[in-house]
């Protein structure tokens, strides 16, 4: 297996929306098997999606359309360069830059349920984007390596020398795969107080771009994990499986948290979790 | 060689004295003009007559000699000081600017002061050039844009007694004084403009005259002769070493502890210029002054006269404690202005603290000190130079427009100045859209302290991870309100034909110059600042110089992308397609909202200060605490070494 790097961010841009779309598709049929429903078939995520793709989109004004655009093509490019031999830490700003797109598309719209969906998003980039500087840097530091070909080459197992930030990827993984008690800026259980958050007012093929970009954003999430067990590819993508069944469960058995709670929590599980496991990586290597 | 750099210095200062004398506006029109043309010419001819070589040493074309031009400098801006503090009542500047004055003469008297060696008064390489650039670039620009601000800003606050022939007299005097300083080689030459731009600051803080500016402006002048006083005593202490007042040789290499007590007074007084906590108030006070006042002080000099002294210094300060502790300064600064942005409202104050945070980065890098963490610090000041530069104009013109700062008023700014919304998103895409020359050092930066062992890698790691994550919030919030459209009335429509040819003309040169660096970013790398970086530490790998083209591909697109779809969206304007989602509530257009039990409002949008979570006062408080005891450490440290 030894292709170019290219043909690798080649793969992701195309293959990482089944990845996350089927992803989806076992979420939700795992939700339901949690509060005793049978669920849709697995596909459900894709037809989904066609259907909005088809369907005229409620414009309210000329930017939205582009900045969602941004944002799924800053979201691919995240995972292409990552899987495309850019500097890892690098992406990290790459990957926040994707996720500032959302925040502008539904900030322009200047109505109020979009923009407090679009600051809760901002605060969560806040609260999760320390985390994933602190996990890019500490892994390139464990392997002496640089870019995501280096860590898997490298002869070093990133997991057991990072346990501390494993505990706080599950945490800020929660953020980022939008589940409760962290969703805070979109609202995926019908019956809480904001409405839609920051998707609000965006509709028919906008909202399919959302859901591609969160496809990607799953995605990446999955090569982070990967990054974590670089010996052995199978075994990372394992443990994603088996953590994200964790995230629906916790999704399905919580509710939603203030926005004080989030950042507080999230703040303090990356220093005292990343923050430890950096220090301890320092002190000893 | 001498005279181009003696012309460079004289010229803008003789053209402040002209202005002094012009009370014709169009006149003054045409001085600043073409005395700008001039001094930017003048800059871009010595950088490159001398820029494709290495450090170059001379001294004063044939036959001038400084003679006690120094000291009579000297005393005349302590008669000065003298004077104003005597009618405003104020004991602490005059104190200090004695202090100052009696180290001068007691070497003078005391016939200690070395003379200067043949040949050493100007030192002129790669950073002077990057310097002489910015100031003789981005500082004309920024006169020529007072031209319009002024008038709009006497308008709009008529109560204030306009006295514009000093304040573009000392806008020039600045650019004279800066040029002065960057190309210094011997010390006590360098401290004379480094008190000059103090000055030049404190008058230009003052400008107003009010009761609230005047404080601020001596919060500014006592604090930079704090610092300046240190720079005395370190000249005094140097002379007792052999080379010791010729910077280069000084700093040609890591130092010996007989240099470090000298060394640690620098790099105070480096600090309190570039506004480092515990010291960062003066520049916060700066944000009452004109909006072109703060765009001078925070792009192309006083702050970055700070900055460039302790990237000087680095060479002799890095692997020391010393240089750890400046570090630490430095990065702990980033991160305590970080928090205490997100927490603040006037615009100009977030814009402040992101100065002061950036300008931590720069103090971090050079306190560490290696090839990259240079290169890293060099790229932040030309960045910053120019889109900070671009955004307090930018604030500037929407101030006179809006009569506010308050980011909370620039809401649909992109509806009601479209092209000065394309101009503020460059800006703003220049100083932080992520993959940028900003990201770039930080990620150098990053980088860089993976290789720092012990628990201090470990800390700045976690400093930097969190500073950095902070400033997308206050940063977010900006483009929010930038980018959030709305109808305009007809009325809203004419405010922007409003805006003088002058402040165009700086903006749109100042946003253009921000692409072009950007596009550039490779060659500037491999060409100056690289080669820079190198000499200054030259037992080190090439490797960092080239950088990744995806990078810079990257960087171009996310920085042209909100600027190009801005400038796309004015120009397509449709609110006919539909109106918001308001749960159900009728909405008209303009956002007038129908009430339950009849009447309607408009919707009005706030952004979140993180009240509860991060309070700015606190953290402000506590980061002064905690940079002032590290600095107190700092300088004791250099004693000790000893």
């Amino acid at each position: 297996m030894s292709l170019h790097p290219a043909v690798y961010a080649v793969l992701f841009v195309l293959l990482a929306p089944v990845f996350g779309g089927l992803l989806a598709g076992i979420d939700r049929i795992t939700s339901a098997r949690m509060q005793s429903r049978v669920g849709p078939p697995l596909l459900q995520p894709f037809y989904d999606l066609g259907k909005l793709l088809q369907k005229d989109a409620r414009q309210v004004n000329p930017l939205v359309e582009p900045l969602l655009l941004g944002h799924v093509a800053f979201m691919a490019a995240t995972g292409a360069m990552i899987l495309g031999g850019t500097d890892l830490i690098f992406t990290a700003f790459v990957f926040a830059l994707a996720a500032l797109f959302l925040v502008l598309a539904a900030g322009s719209v200047n109505s109020p349920f979009s923009f407090a969906g679009a600051e809760r998003e901002l605060i969560v980039l806040l609260a999760s984007e320390p985390f994933f500087i602190l996990m890019l840097a500490a892994i390139c530091k464990v392997t002496d390596q640089s870019t995501f070909g280096g860590v898997l080459g490298s002869a070093v197992m990133v997991a057991p020398k990072l346990p501390g930030m494993l505990i706080a990827f599950s945490f800020v993984a929660t953020i980022k795969l939008r589940k409760s008690p962290f969703d805070i800026s979109t609202s995926h259980h019908a019956h809480q107080e904001l409405v839609s958050g920051l998707t609000s007012d965006m509709s028919g093929r906008l909202l399919g771009y959302v859901e591609v970009a969160h496809w990607y954003e799953s995605a990446i999430l999955a090569v982070f994990v990967i990054l974590f067990f670089n010996w052995s590819v199978p075994l990372g993508l394992l443990v994603f499986a088996v953590a994200y069944g964790l995230e629906v469960l916790v999704d399905n058995s919580t509710s939603r948290a203030k926005w004080q709670l989030v950042l507080r929590s999230t703040w303090v599980v990356t220093l005292l979790f990343s923050g430890g496991n950096v220090l301890a990586l320092f002190l000893i290597k | 060689m001498g005279s181009l750099i003696v012309f460079l210095v004289a010229f803008p200062i003789l053209a402040g004295g002209v202005l002094l004398g012009v009370r014709n506006g169009n006149l003054r029109n045409a001085i600043v003009v073409l005395a700008g043309l001039v001094v930017a010419g003048a800059s871009i001819a010595t950088a490159v007559t001398f820029g494709n070589g290495n450090a170059v040493f001379f001294d004063l074309p044939n036959g001038l000699t400084l003679g006690r031009s120094l000291l009579a400098a000297e005393i005349a801006i302590a008669a000065f000081v003298v004077v104003v503090s005597i009618q405003n009542r104020r004991i602490l500047a005059p104190i200090l600017v004695l202090g100052q004055l009696a180290t001068s003469l007691y070497l003078e008297l005391a016939g200690k002061m070395p003379e200067v060696e043949p040949g050493r008064l100007f030192w002129f390489d790669r950073l002077s050039v990057v310097m002489v650039l910015i100031i003789g670039i981005v500082g004309t620009l920024i006169c020529v844009h007072s031209l319009g601000y002024m008038r709009g800003f006497h308008r709009s606050s008529p109560m204030i007694k306009g006295r514009r022939t000093i304040f573009f007299a000392l806008l020039f005097v600045f650019l004279g004084a800066m040029f002065g300083l960057v190309v210094s080689n011997y010390l006590p030459l360098m401290q004379v403009f480094w008190e000059i731009t103090t000055i030049c600051s404190f008058l230009l803080i003052g400008y107003t005259r009010t009761k609230e500016t005047t404080g601020y402006a001596f919060d500014a002048l006592n604090m930079n002769m704090l610092g300046g006083l240190g720079f005395s005593i370190a000249i005094l202490m140097l002379t007792g070493q052999p080379d010791g007042l010729d910077l280069a040789k000084l700093t040609a290499g890591p130092a010996t502890a007989a240099l470090m007590p000298a060394l640690a007074l620098l790099c105070l007084a480096g600090l309190t210029k570039a506004a480092q906590m515990p010291f960062s108030s003066w520049l916060l006070g700066a944000m009452y002054a004109p909006s072109p006042t703060s765009a001078l002080l925070h792009s192309s000099t006083m702050v970055k006269a700070g900055v460039f002294l302790l990237l000087r210094l680095s060479p002799a300060i890095a692997g020391s404690n010393l240089g750890m502790l400046v570090a630490f300064t430095g990065m702990l600064t980033f991160l305590f202005v970080s928090l205490v942005g997100v927490t603040e409202q006037n615009t100009k104050k977030v814009l402040a603290y992101s100065t002061i945070g950036s300008l931590g980065l720069i103090v971090g890098c050079a306190g560490l000190g290696s090839p990259e963490l240079i290169w890293a610090g060099v790229m932040i000041i030309i960045f910053h130079a120019l889109a900070k530069g671009l955004l307090f104009l930018v604030v500037g013109t929407i101030e006179n427009r809006f009569y506010t700062k308050d980011m909370e008023n620039f809401d649909a700014l992109l509806s009601r100045l479209p092209k000065v919304s394309v101009l503020a998103l460059t800006g703003i895409a220049g100083m932080f859209i992520a993959p940028f020359g900003i990201v770039v050092a930080k990620w150098t930066a990053i980088r860089a302290f993976l290789d720092i062992p012990g628990w201090q890698g470990a800390a700045l790691l976690v400093i930097m991870a969190f500073g950095s994550s902070l400033t997308i919030f206050y940063w977010g919030k900006l483009l929010i309100k930038v980018l959030a459209m709305r109808p305009v009335t007809e009325h809203e429509r004419t405010i922007e034909k409003r805006v003088s040819r002058f402040e165009w003309l700086a903006e749109i040169t100042l946003a253009l110059g921000v692409i072009v660096v950007t596009c550039f970013l490779g060659v500037i790398s491999e060409q100056v600042v690289g080669p820079y970086a190198l000499a200054t530490f030259p037992d080190t790998s090439q490797s960092f110089l080239h950088v990744d083209p995806v990078m810079l591909a990257t960087m171009v697109v996310a920085l042209l992308f909100l600027p190009a779809l801005a400038l796309w969206a004015a120009r397509h304007e449709r609110y006919d397609l539909a109106d918001f989602y308001a749960a159900g509530r009728p909405v008209t257009s303009g956002g007038v909202m129908g009430m339950a039990l009849g009447g309607s409002r408009t919707v009005s949008l706030r952004n979140y200060y993180l009240e509860g979570v991060v309070n700015g006062r606190l953290a402000f408080r506590a980061g002064s605490i905690v940079c002032g005891s590290l600095l107190v450490a700092l300088v004791a440290t250099g004693m000790v070494a000893r």
